[in-house]
């Protein structure tokens, strides 16, 4: 029947010929996303332009290329303002919080992405319920858990409260990816004498990869960025503030000096920046991975 | 000596039951197939040997020894998966020599169980290779070879051949068939749906139906003797023609056309009759038992398929040899010949029937 029906439509087919050949739409889309990609950048183009500007320079609206271009910024942020030192911090921070967040929800997630228990719906309630607290509202319990512990004036409580960040996110994202996976592997693992630990380790954990390579870069990106928890818990103890709060320092009560803020900033944002370039295919993979999910 | 037997096994899920009282013996060294069609409890029943779904109820003994409660590992069996479930991040020999690894086996003993599994299965030169690198019959093959480095006392397959293309599922159909000779001893429990592997690789098919076994039989004896309409429509193919009778006069089989058949034996509350496709016989139209139109002609080249239509409407199928170029559209007439199966109102096959004449 069907046959029939588009064989006497056949006769008086009209071939409808497109406004714009593919090639000509494909050159409108680009010259749209180029445009909207510049006001999207111009705030960071700007940051990293301010900071070979003097003070004085910055504000003379004199366009985005320096008309005599210094690195006494560069100069004064690494030297007088401790950012060499904030570096390091930043560094530990990052690296511990990445490797804790990393192992953590990968473990939760698989449990609750692959094992039905009583009580997991709650679970998963609870967490999702989590995501809607701002976290404005959590620092000073936070905080508080730190002094408790007595790691409130450490670094090691800074990289502890960082972890927190994106946690139920990644535990999602695992969950999510590793309940897609087919029965069958882990079936096998078991024909095999393979215990659920080592099941977990050996054959589930390497084939999530791609979600791996996602918690670590946003998690990189947000440990390294986290501005108002290390603020709170740096507050008293300047030695052991991180890179965003250390460029906060360059606003006084009465001046605010610019040219390092901005220098400081954009020594901040390189590493990330690096990483992005090396990471972004498995980012965006990952990513893709996850919504297809 | 029993290699496997189940003893009155059943498995609900909830108030669910799927799985309504098996009684199975399968000889050390058989070749048995499941075989039903999909969601006949085939697999659920298979998942149970091996010890990945619970028992509910009964016991599964395998060499006389019960393994309710046993661990899969334990129970001296290995499965093949229907989708492979081969590890995506591990070489070939990663894949096949894992469990041995995990379980703490020597490196070298590791190394010399793969390579004699991955030699008997012509792999060798595979070794090195992820799975996504592999075609589909060699996924099979690694999958094969991860259950013979186990050494197990049972084999499981659960539909291995599925997923593979037509051509490569009857080569393989027969590299399962020399496997199975070559690892002389080695009892093969073979899930399918597809009644030719059950037929072609079977010493022992068991036909399954709702959680229930309909016969267990050496593959010509369920052709030949099929207890009931199930096991005649599910093995062999095409598929039996069933024929509804009613008694007509003087003990006869009336057609619903009005023609009929004669039959010697005692022939009380038949009310099917069987015949598949090679054993009917071309005939005069006023002779016939059974006329139709000719409706579609399948030609096989050493056979040709004739699908007839009857005076009441019903499709049947008559093989003819290849070249007899039947017209479409003609009237053609047939009768009964060779063997032909009947069935009382619960569809149970009577024995002792011959037909006499028409």
């Amino acid at each position: 029947m069907a046959l029939e029906a588009t064989h006497s439509a056949g006769s008086d087919y009209v071939i409808r010929k497109p406004l714009v050949t593919p090639r000509v739409r494909r050159w409108i889309v680009s010259v749209l996303l180029a445009a909207v990609c510049c006001i999207w950048i111009y705030p960071l183009v700007w940051m990293v332009s301010a900071s070979f500007k003097t003070n004085a320079a910055i504000f003379a609206s004199e366009g985005l290329i320096p008309s005599e271009p210094v690195i006494d910024n560069y100069l004064r942020a690494w030297n007088e303002a401790n950012i060499g030192a904030y570096f390091f911090n930043t560094l530990f921070v990052t690296v511990g919080s990445v490797l804790l967040v990393t192992i953590a929800t990968a473990m939760m997630g698989y449990v609750l992405g692959r094992r039905k228990f009583l009580g997991r719906g709650f679970i998963f309630g609870l967490l999702v319920f989590t995501m809607f607290v701002p976290q404005g509202y959590t620092i000073i319990p936070v905080f508080e858990l730190l002094s408790m512990l007595g790691l409130g004036q450490s670094l090691w409580g800074v990289m502890l409260a960082t972890t927190g960040g994106s946690f139920v996110i990644f535990v999602l994202l695992f969950a999510g990816y590793f309940s897609q996976m087919p029965d069958e592997l882990e079936e096998a693992a078991k024909m095999d004498g393979v215990g659920f630990v080592r099941t977990f380790w050996y054959v589930m954990l390497p084939l999530s990869k791609p979600i791996i390579v996602t918690v670590i870069v946003m998690q990189t990106l947000y440990a390294w960025n986290d501005f108002l928890l290390p603020l709170v818990v740096t507050l008293a103890n300047p030695a052991i503030r991180t890179l965003s709060v250390g460029v906060y320092a360059f606003k006084g009560e009465n001046f605010v000096d610019w040219g390092g803020m901005t220098a400081a900033s954009t020594i901040t944002i390189v590493p990330v920046v690096v990483l992005f370039l090396f990471l972004q295919r498995y980012f965006i993979d990952g990513l893709a991975g996850a919504v297809k999910g | 000596m029993p290699g496997l037997s189940l003893k009155g096994v059943t498995k609900a899920y909830g108030a669910t039951k799927v799985i309504h009282g098996v009684d199975i013996e399968i000889d050390k060294g058989e070749f048995c197939v499941f075989v039903g069609p999909s969601g006949c409890g085939k697999s659920t029943l298979l998942r149970m040997i091996a010890g990945l779904e619970e028992i509910s109820g009964g016991d599964v003994f395998i060499n006389d020894q019960r393994v309710n409660e046993v661990d899969p590992s334990h129970r001296g069996v290995a499965m093949v998966f229907q989708t492979y479930a081969l590890y995506p991040h591990m070489s070939v020999e990663q894949n096949m020599g894992f469990g041995l690894r995990m379980n703490g086996r020597p490196k070298a003993e590791v190394a010399k169980r793969v390579e004699d599994a991955a030699k008997i299965l012509q792999i060798e030169e595979l070794l090195d290779r992820k799975p996504r690198q592999l075609s589909g019959g060699q996924r099979q093959r690694v999958a094969i070879g991860r259950a013979i480095v186990r050494d197990p006392q049972v084999f499981l397959f659960d539909e291995p051949l599925s997923n593979l293309d037509a051509e490569l599922r009857v080569a393989t159909r027969l590299e399962i068939a020399k496997l199975h000779r070559q690892l002389g001893g080695a009892t093969m429990i073979y899930v399918t749906h597809d009644q030719v592997e059950a037929m072609t690789l079977a010493t022992k098919i068991v036909v399954l139906r709702q959680g229930i076994v309909e016969q267990v039989g050496a593959p010509m004896e369920l052709y030949s003797n099929p207890a009931n309409l199930f096991v005649a429509g599910f093995i062999g193919s095409p598929k039996m023609n069933f024929l509804e009778v009613s008694p007509g006069a003087d003990g006869a089989l009336q057609f619903k056309d009005g023609r009929s058949i004669n039959v010697t034996g005692k022939a009380n509350n038949i009310a099917t009759v069987g015949v598949r496709a090679d054993q009917l016989r071309a005939a005069p139209l006023d002779a016939a038992a059974l006329t139709g139109e000719v409706s579609v002609v399948e030609r096989l080249g050493d056979a040709e398929f004739v699908y007839v239509r009857t005076g009441w409407g019903q499709e049947i199928v008559v093989r003819f040899e290849g070249g007899a170029d039947i017209p479409v559209g003609s009237e053609v007439g047939f009768n009964l010949s060779g063997r032909t199966h009947f069935f009382d109102t619960d569809g149970a096959a009577i024995d002792g029937l011959t037909v006499a004449s028409h």
